[in-house]
């Protein structure tokens, strides 16, 4: 992977190239002494919210293209495989080359997605050693490797799966019955906040029950975690009488 | 930049929604889900914002989301977040180009 990554590295502009997966964890990175591990999984965490959201609105997505005004993000889709999928992102300055990057980042994505089916990365020990930055190698720390599951937009466009392909939401559940009450909470969720309610539940779903399957004996704490997350008490009333009541 | 009226009469562009990075929805054109969209979006780009800010990226101006159906253009604009919707997607770049001469234009 350090190859690959290092061939993005080569060029002009390029200052870090990461790639992660659908739980944040970190697979690989190379870049500029500034863009150590540490950073690069603190960045990961953020880049997952916002591809976790951006497969509410266009599940297909390939490319994420964001244009700072001193700098390039460059997310592409690599691909899936047990069960998560796997982004190459690649930060640049503004000396990057649009379209040569294109090409570039289009061969390493295919490249990186041989390597991850062929099993070149299947473990998080596999996945820190792969990890290394320009002038010094990073510490690799233990991320937490967690199930995910894929988001099926059933006609409300809130419902959970208990298996995954292709998809970026990070929770599992343990039987169809605690998947019906995630889409009930995030529907009653959904009256405060709006369809991010979503997201909200994924991430207090991962609070609430970190190593193992969303069960219904974790609902209460659920709840109680997403209560506390709306401001407004007579909101916060609603959604807890609405979720009891569903 | 944020007038949708403007934008809409860019060729390719199937709608557009203004709304705020908190998520508000303020104005759609072309689409019935305007506020749905505003929400996500306006996620998107807080998030986006907020790597942007830990990889010392500076401010962030504008993502283009891009696949095999459909890709969308999320221009931040100050506090204001315009998501366009492009159709055909291989029609993304000229669109990018519209959209940058016409906030030029306004300067």
């Amino acid at each position: 992977m350090e190859a690959i990554l290092q061939t993005l590295m080569d060029l002009g502009g390029v200052t870090a190239a990461m790639v992660f997966d659908s739980t944040g964890q970190l697979l690989g990175h190379r870049g500029h002494s500034i863009y150590d591990r540490a950073l690069c999984e603190q960045v990961s965490g953020a880049l997952v919210r916002a591809i976790d959201a951006v497969q509410l609105q266009q599940e297909d997505w390939e490319t994420i293209a964001a244009q700072f005004q001193d700098g390039k993000l460059i997310l592409r889709r690599v691909g899936a495989t047990g069960g998560r999928t796997q982004v190459l992102a690649v930060v640049a300055d503004g000396n990057l080359n649009p379209s040569f990057a294109t090409v570039a980042i289009r061969v390493a994505a295919g490249k990186l997605k041989k390597l991850l089916e062929g099993g070149g990365v299947s473990s998080p020990g596999l996945a820190a050693a792969s990890s290394s930055q320009l002038g010094g190698g990073g510490p690799a720390s233990q991320s937490q490797p967690l199930s995910d599951s894929r988001p099926v937009l059933a006609n409300s466009g809130l419902s959970w799966s208990k298996t995954s392909s292709v998809g970026l939401s990070r929770v599992q559940v343990a039987d169809p019955a605690a998947g019906a009450f995630l889409s009930r909470c995030a529907k009653a969720l959904a009256q405060a906040v709006g369809p991010i309610a979503k997201v909200y539940v994924e991430e207090a779903v991962r609070r609430v029950a970190p190593e193992a399957p969303f069960a219904m004996s974790m609902a209460a704490p659920l709840v109680e975690d997403l209560a506390g997350q709306i401001e407004d008490p007579v909101d916060r009333k609603q959604f807890k009488a609405a979720v009891a009541k569903s | 930049m944020t007038d949708l009226a403007q934008i809409a009469k860019i060729p390719n562009v199937a709608s557009a929604v203004l709304g705020d990075l908190a998520g508000g929805f303020y104005d759609a054109i072309r689409v019935a889900d305007g506020e749905s969209i505003a929400a996500v979006t306006g996620f998107i780009s807080t998030s986006l914002v907020d790597a942007g800010e830990q990889l010392g990226l500076g401010p962030l101006g504008r993502v283009s989301l891009a696949g095999a159906s459909r890709a969308c253009i999320i221009a931040v604009v100050g506090g204001s977040v315009v998501t366009v919707s492009v159709e055909p997607p291989g029609s993304l770049p000229a669109v990018e180009r519209a959209l940058d001469t016409s906030s030029g234009a306004r300067g």
